[in-house]
């Protein structure tokens, strides 16, 4: 967590920020491929930059893929979803190299099948706070229900990332790495005094995200009831039920962020 | 190709206080927002067209006809689905089709539509340095600010090398439309990774030539930009401000969502 | 400022870059440093503005002074304002999107203020002949443009010493021109400046020039005894002056100033000649009796509705084993033509045919097969992680069995001379190395047609060489070639036809001599004739190349 403020000092950290962002955008752009909900979400393989830039730059990765969005939406479609999308990128960003070295201390170029498991798993989570933020926001304003958009964009996350950014790193990161250009070689050490608390915050954003997936979609198809959230809300776009119902679980996914 | 889609004027609209422009902006997302009927977001956008029109931003929304009119549809569609209708005509699993789901679904496809035509004045009538010296005079921190013009700027030339990239692939008798989506998706390693190597290369020449010219240097920052206040932006706020509260009135005794 | 046997070797590297290098640079002085590629000019370049140590690891000996302070932790930032640097590659030195926050940059980080400010801008801007574009998005500068903008980014800081990387190594003839005007009035100025060039011309300016080759000082010596001894230049990979070049073949002792008195010296010597000889320098270039494979039609393209066209009415046929070279500069139609050409782009007016076929109507891997297109910059098709799987890709799309695949690879590799390289990662590969790597990938699909868009960009002079002569053996082959360029002395001396195309049209399409004599033409698209062929028509005979006029020039005097 510290870091992601620290990076702003290094002026290589802030200009892979300003890369991964660019090419976030970049890609974005010619390739929307299958607008899904137009607007608001299509399936777009630029979803793997965040990924393979949160391997290479770490902290900057984090604020790239957040203001690469937003840049993104600057050359059409700037909307409602550019709030939480910020958020919910700084997260996809955020957490696949967060959470993989704190599990392990291997390169993140996938070797067998230990690997491919591990990944699997950071990016399911990277992705599942990504469209957890996104789907909550949009049906707080009534946009799209958090059952169609929180599904997609975690699929559309997972699919892009699995299918593009380890083959991408396997080509990509040994460069970096050979040049000095990965996070940890541009940072240097960094201090590891409070582990214990960051695999309390993993725990946390691990549980926020599973339960948070659950309840959003069981909250917006009504299937499901809160006792926080009372009976007269619950009908009509679900925004309520879904807002008020998921606002403790996005709580504990912040906190568990900060301890990270 | 023409990517931005600031249009290079000096209509009223382009000289507002980039502070105004920002503030305007989220009023008219607010008002777009409490619109819960298309009664109340047609007026909306006749507003918004007319500025549109004034900040001589039309052609934008001429360019964006497909993406609007699709926004328009499809959030009609998926809302006519989903939505909690008390007597549904027909439920079938999460859907029911009614006629309050119905209703809800034209309102906010309006409501949708109106909010991309404000973004669209936006953009049409402020560059990205403008918003990023907005953002920095509500508090946002400078390096924030300028990480965003810097990758407003170099997105066209990515851009660029990506097509140039398509190109010389099919050179190389590469058919990015062969396979089912999937493989398709796979496709795109073949553009990215030379896109991706570009950037590596260029990373640290970037950060040399940043520091040579005194970015990270401790002391205090000028700005070469200097925004005045005129008459214009006092009119322009109180505008966006009183639209924003006659909106949000109207909203609440003429009952909406 | 001044260095002392300073080395340097980049952490992982086996050999080092530098070795004992001793430079002194006086207040006021230009000092031009040329050599190869490879042979320590960037890394130089580094140590005089601290990226060395600071950004690169790796291990620094010897002693450097810069601006009289002794130098040992100080980073980049310590000299910000005060050592000014341009590189090569100006898209990764701006960083605004206007003109004048651009120059204004630099100068709000140093917290100047407003009225100062405005005015250095507008003084920086006047240097470099940019103003009036205060407004402008740099993305819609021309490259010598976007180079001057770099330079005012600069001196808006009124930096004591100013290094300049390469910069005039990415632009076309124009773009060079204009840059180097302005380190002419840079000069006049009376700034210091350490500039790192392959243009003869930049020496010619200079105070001294320094040779390097293989990481030590080769030669450190005033301008004007440099530009009599083209050996030096050939050394550093340079291409040398052609009248130096011919003053040195020629044994002259004192050295000669402009065309005009070169040309009444040699005709001297070519007096006794008869005249049917005259004309033997080139054969016609005219292939008439060979088959027709593309036809361009009456193309026209517009990128947008009210742009001016980037085509306008073009017409043009190409046959089997032709050498053509389309020349003109940037904007002037002629990737938009090559690219027509083997269908990447749709003509808005016009149709291209390959053998009498509609090329569009061609499906894509035939098309491929038929007109192989190497882009400029190999980067931008580069994507494996070894040169083999590089090569192999454009045959694996075309469906070949692993073992033809494999074939193919081979002879291509074979060809560029990278067979024994085959296993490297492409990213380590030198500019010239990963341009015939490009070229290879383009030949494993056996084209029968090879574009190949400005092969040389960026090579130095014996890479350009060995590019050139690769490509004249594939030619030498049977290849139709097609080469976009805007280096004249290329086409003088390795094309047989050229088209010349200037905003979208067509000027000239006709043997390379005749376009050389039409002056009128020649200035239009404001291309320079290289000196020797100058020479040659004033002396009446046709020349190619300097070597070329010594050869006729000895075999004279040796008749006499």
């Amino acid at each position: 967590m510290r870091e992601l403020i620290a990076m702003w000092r290094n002026t290589r950290m802030v200009v892979f920020t300003a890369l991964t962002a660019s090419l976030y955008a970049a890609i974005l752009i010619p390739f929307k491929v299958l607008p899904i909900i137009p607007g608001v979400t299509e399936l777009r393989p630029a979803n793997a930059i965040p990924v393979v830039c949160s391997f290479l730059f770490g902290p900057a990765a984090a604020w790239g893929a957040a203001i690469g969005n937003v840049i993104g939406d600057f050359f059409g479609g700037f909307g409602p979803g550019d709030l939480f999308g910020f958020v919910g990128n700084f997260l996809y960003g955020f957490l696949p190299y967060r959470t993989w070295e704190l599990l392990t201390q291997r390169r993140p170029v996938l070797r067998g099948p230990m690997d491919w498991l591990l990944f699997t798993a950071v990016v399911g989570l990277a992705s599942g706070a990504c469209a957890l933020v996104i789907g909550w926001g949009l049906n707080v304003l009534g946009f799209v229900p958090f059952r169609v958009l929180g599904n997609i964009v975690w699929i559309n996350n997972m699919l892009a990332s699995m299918l593009l950014a380890p083959f991408l790193l396997a080509v990509v990161y040994p460069r970096a790495e050979r040049g000095g250009l990965t996070y940890g070689q541009v940072l240097g050490r960094r201090e590891t005094g409070r582990v214990g608390l960051a695999y309390v915050g993993l725990g946390l954003v691990v549980g926020a995200v599973g339960v948070g997936m659950w309840l959003g979609n069981g909250l917006s198809s009504g299937s499901v009831r809160v006792p926080w959230v009372g009976e007269g809300v619950a009908g009509g776009t679900g925004a309520w039920a879904v807002g008020l119902g998921l606002a403790p679980v996005l709580v504990v996914l912040l906190l568990g962020m900060v301890l990270l | 190709m023409k990517l931005s889609i600031y249009v290079v004027a000096n209509t009223p609209l382009h000289r507002l206080h980039p502070v105004v422009k920002v503030v305007g902006i989220f009023c008219f997302f607010v008002a777009a927002f409490t619109a819960g009927s298309p009664i109340q977001s047609l007026p909306l956008a006749a507003v918004v067209g007319a500025l549109l029109w004034l900040g001589g931003a039309l052609a934008n929304v001429w360019r964006f006809r497909w993406f609007l009119a699709l926004v328009f549809f499809m959030t009609f569609l998926v809302w006519s689905l989903f939505f909690h209708s008390e007597a549904p005509w027909f439920a079938w699993g999460p859907v029911r089709l009614g006629y309050d789901g119905v209703r809800f679904a034209l309102a906010t496809a309006c409501r949708l539509t109106t909010f991309f035509a404000v973004g669209l004045l936006f953009l049409s009538t402020t560059r990205v340095e403008e918003f990023a010296d907005a953002l920095g005079m509500i508090g946002v921190p400078a390096k924030l600010g300028f990480v965003m013009t810097l990758a407003f700027r170099l997105v066209p030339a990515f851009v660029d090398a990506a097509l140039s990239v398509v190109q010389a692939q099919r050179c190389r008798g590469f058919d990015f439309d062969r396979g089912n989506w999937l493989e398709r998706v796979r496709h795109y390693l073949p553009v990215i990774v030379p896109v991706f190597i570009g950037a590596l290369r260029r990373a640290d020449l970037m950060a040399m030539a940043l520091e040579a010219r005194g970015f990270q240097l401790p002391g205090p920052r000028t700005s070469y930009r200097t925004y005045a206040w005129g008459w214009g932006d006092a009119i322009a706020l109180v505008g966006s401000v009183m639209l924003a509260g006659t909106w949000l009135l109207w909203a609440r005794f003429a009952g909406g969502n | 400022m001044y260095l002392r046997g300073v080395s340097f070797t980049y952490a992982g590297g086996a050999l080092p870059a530098l070795r004992g290098v001793d430079l002194v640079v006086r207040r006021g002085e230009m000092v031009v440093v040329m050599g190869a590629s490879r042979a320590g000019k960037s890394t130089l370049v580094k140590v005089l503005n601290r990226t060395i140590p600071s950004f690169q690891p790796g291990s620094l000996q010897g002693e450097i002074w810069l601006l009289g302070q002794r130098c040992e932790q100080e980073t980049v930032a310590d000299f910000a304002g005060r050592i000014g640097l341009v590189a090569q590659d100006f898209e990764a030195q701006l960083f605004s999107t206007s003109v004048e926050c651009e120059v204004a940059f630099a100068l709000e980080q140093f917290g100047v203020s407003p009225p100062e400010m405005r005015q250095r801008v507008h003084a920086a801007l006047r240097s470099v002949g940019l103003e009036g574009f205060e407004e402008r998005d740099p993305a819609t500068l021309s490259g010598g443009e976007k180079q001057r903008l770099a330079i005012a980014a600069m001196l808006a800081l009124e930096p004591e010493l100013l290094v300049l990387d390469e910069p005039t190594t990415d632009l076309d003839p124009l773009g060079k021109e204009e840059v180097l005007a302005v380190l002419a009035g840079l000069r006049r100025e009376g700034r210091t400046l350490v500039v790192v060039e392959h243009e003869t011309i930049a020496a010619e300016m200079a105070d001294r020039v320094v040779f390097l080759a293989e990481g030590r000082v080769l030669a450190d010596m005033p301008a004007q005894a440099a530009l009599r001894s083209p050996e030096w230049f050939r050394c550093c990979a340079v291409r040398p002056p052609d009248l130096a070049v011919l003053a040195h073949g020629l044994g002259w002792a004192e050295p000669v100033r402009s065309v005009e008195q070169a040309a009444a010296r040699v005709r001297e010597r070519l007096m006794p000649v008869q005249k049917d000889d005259r004309a033997a320098g080139q054969q016609q270039g005219e292939a008439s009796g060979h088959d027709v494979l593309l036809v361009a039609e009456k193309l026209s393209l517009r990128y947008e509705a009210h742009a001016p066209p980037a085509l306008a009415n073009v017409s043009l046929t190409i046959r089997t084993g032709e050498f053509l070279a389309l020349l003109g500069h940037n904007g002037s139609g002629k990737t938009t033509l090559a690219k027509c050409l083997n269908g990447l782009l749709r003509p808005s007016d016009g149709e291209v045919r390959w053998k009498g076929v509609p090329i569009l109507s061609i499906p894509l891997a035939e098309r491929a097969v038929a007109v192989g297109y190497v882009f400029q910059n190999p980067d931008h098709q580069i994507f494996a992680d070894r040169v083999w799987d590089e090569v192999a890709f454009g045959p694996r799309n075309l469906g070949l069995s692993e073992q033809a695949v494999a074939e193919r690879v081979r002879q291509a590799l074979g060809a560029v001379g990278l067979l024994e390289r085959c296993d490297d990662d492409p990213f380590w590969l030198t500019k010239g190395e990963r341009q015939r790597l490009a070229v290879a990938s383009l030949l494993a699909l056996e084209p029968q047609v090879l574009i190949l868009d400005e092969p040389t960009t960026g090579l130095d002079y014996n890479e350009q060489r060995q590019t050139m002569e690769l490509i004249c053996r594939l030619h030498r082959q049977g290849m139709t070639v097609i080469m976009i360029t805007h280096t004249a002395w290329l086409v003088a001396e390795y094309a047989e036809r050229v088209v010349l195309l200037h905003r979208g049209e067509l000027l000239f399409d006709g043997p390379t001599h005749e376009l050389f004599a039409r002056d009128d033409l020649m200035n239009a698209a404001r291309f320079r004739v290289p000196d020797i062929v100058r020479l040659g028509q004033r002396c009446g005979v046709r020349v190619r190349s300097v070597e070329e006029l010594v050869r006729m020039v000895g075999r004279r005097s040796e008749d006499r």
